[in-house]
């Protein structure tokens, strides 16, 4: 079972979306899914439920006795399942080529460039029923690239592509080789740079006009017509007399991002490790006036700042569930767990899974309930809390008429440890079957797929792969 | 020793949120206004203070003692005094506490303690590293939850204001702060540019190669400040020069569009094209290049901010002092000053105040057979140079043992006002904040300790502790 697990696997990522994808090749214009239980996320919870996806948007969703299916429909009948909407992952830094950029201040990059359609991370995702996920460069920056949201199922990242430009990673936390006080600084010299940028150009737009009038005036002709405006830079932080001067084309496109940033047109998303970066985010933010269209993305140990937050309006991430501590006097370790601060402080709060699947979101969520907050509330921390953030509330993370086609079958409850994800329709289409997940076969009843090699015998063999007695005493005691 | 006993539950995680919660709504109120006063030139407060637009309820406090310490060396007896929205607002031996009043008691009020070089409330990794210029903030490095423990502490020694400096590893640590202890807020965001010339185990030839590049940092600070003041000057004269000429362009247009007619009349009867007369002027004159670090130091050079440069040996002492004596706006504060005795003249004739940190001698140290140990203070002070006493930004957790270190220099020579002095109204004065702190005055912050006794005896008790008119801390409480 253990034998040469990896290797083939690693090839096999690509044979199952190409399964899936030839699977799901005729596409069909109308689909039906009746199921057991129908969690809406947008009223209660239906039984005997049905789902109508017409061009790949949800059309009707009701009890079977009241929605009719179109005659043409190609139906998943389900009774035994409960359907879900399927859970939207509001920050990853996963199925990219590598997370972090060297670059400090690097606003024009895109991960549009780096994301990587066959990377198991999307695979796995499908296989959690996490159908939307924005895209993000990793923490280890000042001012990184230009995020999207996806969802995990396509050949190209054109196909992948829910939003493109979803918004920009902002670390307050120190970038490896900076303190708190440089990373600070780092952070407002490159909004200052944008600033005096803009006041440079201004100047010179400025000085140009003038020149052109005293020229004229001296020459004895009429100005012809003024220049093409531009508009006036909107921006509650900062201003620029005179930017309406300057026709936007004219900006550098590499500055042009934070630009955007500062009007409230790209939203940041913005990286906390300690309580105290907290400060220092909403800082930069209120300077710069983009703290209404700010999420901060929050290690544990940041729900210290609570009331901060709180304060400033903003939503935030939970890259984790629980605080770790050592009491000064005792040094016993207190926990906190971290999402109930959150919800009692009224703060609407979104998780994210870890780098761990084992720590996926349907996982979180039912931790959330385990430590005293309401489902409701925690099922939004995986739904439609992430997807407001994200500003696809009305598209992803519930069922109602105008949503995306996208539903999860659970073989039971979403939230229970026993359930699994069997299907998975995605716009319509039906994506993922875990009958013919082959890494799932594989993996609980060693069926390997067709084409690959059916015993282990005269391969090649790889060290600690378990074939070796001398490999570890893991071998023997599994053996 | 401090004991953790008589605070059963204070260090449970979720008092200590509720705590903070309340500390910072309130410290960002405090600290809005009070950075926005910052710009206020008046060196003395006015008779009253500006009346602010009544809050619906303004928060009241009432303090009472048999002595108030107004400044070093000047007490009045038996005062009460009235504390409302941060302010002391009334001062009388017959002031009454109106009804239903907090009323604290005590035997003497004074200016809480200021320590002017520390490290208490910074981000550790911030406060020891190397990698800043002179243009980082400490105020970006501050951490009110990291150092809570410390913070606490600070409240019940006194001490509630703090100088705090960062990068202890670099040659030029950037722009330092004024902080409350109480939720690390700044009072002063810009209190002085700082610097070291101190750099143990290092050969001569390096120690003063160390004082040259610093005095090279501050000419070019300096020659950057001029620049910029030069084009000031010529953006001025050329924008007067330039709107005369538009007016006389205005007046002429009216010619100059009949000779242009006529020529184009011309140019059309010839079949020529129109050739324009050439229109030249002055250019705008150029900035130069903008540059944070230098327009940061360029500060300390004009003496907007104080320097403190950390200093024992005399090498370095004697040289500084040589290639600082051109920079005559700039406020030089020295920090350490083992060796300072040897320059005491220079120093109380050119007024740069020294933060000593009253230790003991160690003759095979740094400074060798002439270091003074803990009667330095007491002797500079003594040739007439100010002193303030520090705790030397060597750990966060020594500020709150600033009381006690004065105490040691009164032991050894300084006078008792000196030392009073010298964590009150000295390091107010020196970071430009005599109009806000360091004094018990009508006016002035609520920045106060209610005590059992002298505020130098080590047996006195800390009854209370107002910092910005809010009580932080309380004795039995």
């Amino acid at each position: 079972m253990k034998s040469s697990l990896t290797q083939p696997l690693l090839a096999l990522g690509a044979t199952l979306l190409l399964a899936s994808s030839a699977a799901a090749a005729p596409q069909v214009d109308k689909t039906a899914i009746k199921a057991g239980t129908v969690i809406t996320l947008a009223g209660e919870a239906i039984p005997d439920g049905v789902i109508v996806i017409e061009g790949g948007r949800v059309t009707a969703v009701g009890a079977a006795s009241e929605v009719q299916i179109p005659w043409d429909a190609t139906v998943i009948d389900q009774p035994g399942m409960v359907a879900f909407p399927g859970f939207v992952e509001a920050h990853a830094s996963r199925g990219i080529d590598r997370p972090n950029e060297t670059l400090d201040v690097a606003p024009f990059l895109d991960v549009k460039d780096s994301i990587d359609p066959v990377n198991f991370y999307f695979e796995e995702a499908l296989r959690q029923g996490i159908l939307t996920i924005n895209v993000q460069q990793g923490n280890d920056t000042v001012v990184a690239g230009q995020g999207m949201v996806v969802k995990p199922f396509g050949m190209t990242v054109e196909q992948m592509m829910v939003r493109p430009r979803s918004g920009v990673k902002i670390s307050a936390a120190p970038k490896r080789g900076k303190t708190r006080a440089t990373q600070a600084q780092a952070l407002r010299g490159a909004f200052d740079d944008l600033q005096r940028y803009l006041e440079e150009m201004v100047q010179r737009q400025k000085d140009g006009d003038d020149f052109d009038r005293r020229e004229a005036l001296y020459q004895g002709r009429e100005l012809e017509g003024e220049a093409a405006k531009g508009k006036p830079l909107a921006c509650s932080g900062w201003t620029v007399d005179g930017f309406e001067r300057v026709p936007r084309g004219e900006v550098d496109e590499k500055r042009e991002p934070l630009l955007r940033i500062i009007e409230g047109k790209l939203p940041v998303i913005m990286w906390c490790a300690t309580p105290m970066d907290v400060h220092a985010a909403l800082r930069v933010a209120e300077a710069n006036g983009f703290t209404a269209t700010m999420t901060l993305a929050l290690a544990p140990a940041c729900w210290k700042a609570a009331a901060k937050i709180k304060e400033s309006g903003c939503s935030v991430i939970l890259a984790g569930l629980e605080d770790d501590e050592l009491d000064p006097i005792t040094g016993e370790s207190i926990e906190t767990f971290v999402p109930k601060v959150f919800h009692d402080a009224g703060i609407p709060f979104a998780l994210m899974s870890t780098g761990d699947a084992n720590r996926s979101l349907w996982y979180q969520a039912a931790r959330c309930v385990a430590n005293g907050i309401p489902r409701a509330d925690a099922l939004a921390a995986v739904t439609t809390t992430p997807a407001a953030i994200l500003g696809l509330g009305d598209r992803v993370g519930k069922l109602a008429n105008g949503t995306d086609g996208h539903v999860v079958l659970f073989s039971g409850d979403p939230l229970d440890i026993t359930s699994v994800v069997e299907h998975v329709i995605l716009d319509g289409a039906h994506v993922y079957d875990r009958s013919k997940d082959v890494r799932v076969k594989q993996l609980f009843d060693g069926t390997r797929p067709p084409g690959t090699a059916s015993d282990t015998s005269g391969e090649e063999e790889w060290p600690g792969d378990g074939d070796d007695p001398e490999d570890d005493d893991e071998t023997e005691n599994n053996g | 020793m401090r004991s953790y006993s008589t605070r059963p539950d204070r260090r449970s995680p979720l008092r200590r949120l509720r705590n903070l919660g309340i500390a910072l709504t309130a410290g960002a109120a405090l600290t809005a206004a009070s950075l926005a006063a910052q710009d206020d030139p008046a060196p003395e407060p006015a008779p009253e203070p500006a009346p602010e637009a009544a809050p619906a309820a303004p928060s009241l406090l009432f303090l009472r003692a048999n002595k108030v310490i107004v400044s070093p060396g000047k007490s009045l007896d038996n005062m009460g005094l009235l504390v409302r929205d941060g302010r002391i607002v009334a001062m009388g031996t017959d002031l009454a506490a109106p009804e239903g009043v907090e009323t604290i008691e005590g035997e003497v009020i004074c200016a809480a303690f200021i320590d002017p070089w520390s490290v208490a409330g910074v981000d550790a990794s911030s406060a020891r590293t190397d990698r800043v210029d002179t243009a980082s903030r400490a105020t970006d490095a501050l951490d009110p939850y990291g150092q809570d423990e410390v913070l606490d502490d600070l409240l019940e020694s006194g001490v509630l204001m703090l100088r705090v400096e960062i990068g202890s590893a670099a040659a030029v640590s950037g722009v330092g702060a004024v902080i409350r202890a109480d939720g690390a807020v700044p009072v002063l965001a810009d209190a002085a540019i700082s610097a070291r010339l101190y750099a143990p185990g290092l050969d001569p030839v390096s120690r003063v190669g160390q004082v040259d590049r610093l005095a090279s940092a501050l000419g070019g600070a300096k020659k950057y400040a001029d620049d910029v003041a030069t084009y000031e000057s010529n953006l001025k004269t050329w924008e007067e020069e330039i709107a005369k000429k538009e007016t006389e362009l205005a007046e002429d247009f009216k010619k100059a569009k009949k000779s242009r007619d006529k020529k184009v009349k011309e140019a059309k009867e010839e079949g020529e094209e129109l050739k324009e007369k050439k229109y030249k002027e002055d250019k705008r004159p150029r900035p130069p290049k903008f540059d944070a670090k230098k327009a940061s130091l360029a500060r300390a050079v004009g003496g907007e901010v104080p320097m403190v440069i950390h200093v024992e040996q005399a090498l370095e002492l004697r040289e500084l002092l040589r290639v600082t004596r051109p920079f005559t706006r700039m406020r030089l504060v020295l920090a350490g000053g083992r060796s300072a005795l040897l320059f005491a003249d220079e120093l109380a004739e050119r007024g740069i105040p020294v933060i000593v940190t009253p230790a003991p001698s160690s003759p095979g140290g740094d400074v060798g057979e002439m270091d003074p140990g803990f009667a330095l203070a007491g002797e500079l002070s003594a040739r007439g140079v100010e002193v303030l006493i520090g705790s030397g930004a060597t750990s966060a957790s020594a500020s709150r043992d600033l009381p006690l270190l004065a105490a040691a220099a009164v032991g050894h020579g300084l006078d008792e006002d000196a030392a009073f002095h010298a964590i009150t109204a000295g390091p107010a004065r020196v970071f430009d904040l005599q109009s806000k702190v360091g004094s018990v005055r009508r006016g002035l912050h609520a920045d106060l300790l209610v005590l059992s006794g002298d505020p130098l005896s080590s047996s006195t008790r800390v009854l209370a502790s107002i910092s910005g008119g809010k009580v932080v801390h309380q004795a039995g409480n």
